[in-house]
């Protein structure tokens, strides 16, 4: 037979038309030792050489996976009865306060409590890793004491090993995507996305992209309730949509639970975000069975097409603004594009071990210890989380108490300022240029010392370095900005340097007087 | 810029080693801390990069060890390569490899006169050294 007709007949067999796998027949392939499963990295990458035809036809199964922080996340501890028996009302695991949710010795260990004794720098994620690695821990705990539970205190160090159940559960995880970080404030802050420098010099990100579970799956397919996964390094399942599931803005995420005690602190980390709090990194691996072509396409998809939002959280409003729309292949190239500048940009969750779970769950697969399951129920592909409903005395922002500013021009005479303060009865005048764009601020004090030292011109004694605050920020923001810097005043401005008004904390103090008394 | 430790033992503490290396060498230096007496002595100094090297080859063929000292210390094994210090790096001493680990390049840490990566590790795995 001539090579061309051999070759068109191994194309043919390898581009035959789109047949269907069944989970039973990957199952008996997992069992039977040959299944054909590929981290999700490397299968995109046979799709590139070979086209989707032939990847979907080798390819049984991918395997996606990322490790990040996930702070809404905790575990579910039972410590067995004490003699005589207690029926917990509160409770410590090396000083960090654990929840009592449920009888008598039920515990809940939340990732982001902090230590009574240490702060953020100790919590409640890193009591579930020592846990996890078989340290011992001190439990503390009190109660009221009743007839069937009466005793009223008790204090014991424990291993995973003696407790009854060790439940990791995190009820938000795997988000689909996850929005970039960025600070327009001229300070410093520190966030959950990590410490963000001032003036949009840098910028973080979270999430792997193209090889998280959900991007591949973005219709929910595969994954839903039921789902058997990778967690932590042992084994667990999907139980549901997570805590604020917004399958409508592409913001799906995922609640899972697995045996916390099969874990290991290779993929299951306390962590601290200075300023912001103790918080647990986690690793999660999802397989996903390519039952049919469309599925193999989904999963075939680029960071290039996988877009999320800019924002500024400079801004402390729940709807901070979003700069710009941004691929995962530009967040992965280190480098952003803003506002015509080039910044570094990196991850907080770690591809490094998302890439890694990727391939152990696909050698668990290949060596038969994994079977893969479809969902029983799917996880709601449409709706999106709701802000909260305030109905008390919703919070005070700088506009609500916005006081038109006494203002002057670098060039008056320093009498005629003097005077102003005096006719205004203000402490603060705000210095602008013909455009009432901020230029300065003297204060009445600047003034008493300019005319006892003899300063002759306005000039020498205004203050340019301003610190500022925009219309639309929290009192207690600002309250904080005012405190840190041991000043009474703030001209706010808009975008432009335009003065707005002034806010003093004289006007705060009222408010907060006016509340008190109202 | 690349720090470096130079240690003279207590005969080479004797000899101009480093007024020599400068003049034949012709490369400027910055001493940055000196600690010189009898026994011998330590000079910390600042080069730029591009001379480092041969400026290093150049003390140590006069029998000065030359040492380039730790700034900085990242714990391997607890560090996640998360990444969240990468951005913040103003030497790019915080990088990624080619298979995403994060990799600390010493010699261009600027270390106690920066520190920006320090309180934004997320497991506490960078330390700042002296």
């Amino acid at each position: 037979m001539p090579a061309s007709i051999l070759e068109g007949k191994n194309l043919k067999s390898n581009n035959q038309p789109s047949k269907k796998r069944t989970i039973e027949e990957i199952n008996t392939k997992i069992r039977k030792g040959d299944i054909q499963v590929l981290p999700v990295s490397e299968f995109k990458k046979l799709v590139d050489s070979k086209g989707i035809q032939v990847a979907f036809n080798e390819i049984d199964v991918v395997t996606t996976g990322t490790f990040g922080a996930m702070c809404s996340s905790g575990a579910l501890i039972n410590v067995g009865h004490s003699d005589p028996p207690i029926k917990i009302q509160h409770a410590w695991i090396n000083d960090v306060p654990i929840t009592h949710p449920g009888a008598a010795v039920d515990l809940f260990i939340g990732a982001t409590i902090g230590s009574e004794t240490k702060g953020f720098e100790y919590g409640g994620g890193y009591v579930i890793e020592d846990l996890v690695k078989g340290d011992e821990v001190e439990l503390r705990a009190t109660a009221y004491g009743t007839d069937c539970y009466p005793r009223t205190e008790v204090e014991t160090t424990i291993t995973k090993d003696d407790l009854n159940q060790f439940i990791l559960l995190n009820f938000r995880n795997g988000y689909q995507r996850y929005s970039c970080a960025v600070n327009g404030r001229d300070e410093i802050i520190y966030t959950y996305m990590g410490k963000l420098l001032p003036k949009y010099r840098n910028a973080t990100y979270s999430g792997a992209g193209e090889i998280a579970p959900l991007s591949n799956d973005p219709n929910y397919e595969t994954i839903g309730l039921g789902t058997k996964i990778f967690l932590g390094g042992g084994q667990g399942y999907v139980i549901g949509e997570g805590t604020q599931h917004s399958p409508s803005t592409g913001y799906g995420t995922l609640m899972v639970k697995g045996n916390a005690k099969q874990m290991n602190s290779n993929y299951l980390r306390g962590a601290t975000f200075t300023g912001y709090g103790s918080s647990i990194y986690i690793g999660l691996g999802i397989p996903i069975p390519l039952l049919n072509i469309e599925l193999a396409e989904k999963a075939a998809i680029r960071d290039e097409d996988i877009l999320t939002d800019v924002i500024d959280y400079g801004v402390p409003r729940r709807g901070r603004p979003t700069l710009r729309k941004v691929s995962y292949k530009e967040l992965k190239s280190g480098k952003l594009n803003l506002n015509n500048k080039e910044i570094k940009v990196s991850s907080i969750s770690s591809l490094e071990k998302a890439e890694s779970i990727c391939r152990e769950l696909a050698s668990w697969i290949q060596q038969g210890n994994f079977t893969l399951t479809l969902p029983v129920e799917r996880l709601s592909q449409e709706g999106q989380a709701k802000p909260m409903r305030q109905t008390k005395g919703g919070a005070a922002f700088v506009d609500s108490i916005l006081q038109k500013a006494v203002t002057c021009e670098e060039t008056e005479a320093i009498e005629t300022v003097a005077k102003r303060l005096i006719t205004k009865n203000v402490n603060h005048i705000v210095v602008v240029d013909t455009n009432y764009k901020l230029t300065g601020i003297v204060t009445s004090w600047d003034i008493t010392k300019a005319i006892a030292n003899g300063v002759k011109t306005l000039k020498e004694i205004i203050v340019t370095r301003v610190y500022t605050a925009s219309s639309n920020e929290p009192l207690e923001v600002v309250a904080k900005r005012l405190t840190q810097h041991n000043i009474s005043a703030l001209p706010v401005i808009d975008g432009t340097q335009k003065v707005l008004g002034i806010i003093t904390s004289e006007d705060i103090a009222k408010l907060v007087g006016g509340n008190i008394n109202g | 810029m690349v720090r470096m430790m130079l240690r003279f033992d207590n005969e080479k503490v004797h000899e101009p080693v480093t007024s020599q290396v400068i003049l034949e060498e012709k490369i400027p230096l910055n001493i940055m801390s000196a600690y010189v007496n009898q026994q011998g002595g330590e000079i910390l100094i600042d080069v730029d990069s591009e001379h480092a090297e041969r400026l290093a080859k150049a003390f140590r063929k006069r029998g000065v060890t030359v040492d380039v000292p730790k700034l900085i210390e990242k714990d391997e094994v607890k560090c996640t390569s998360c990444g969240a210090c990468v951005s913040l790096c103003p030497m790019n001493a915080l990088k990624y490899d080619p298979s995403n680990k994060v990799e600390l390049n010493e010699a261009v840490c600027n270390g106690i006169t920066c520190g920006l990566c320090v309180d934004a590790c997320p497991v506490r795995a960078i330390r700042l050294l002296g």
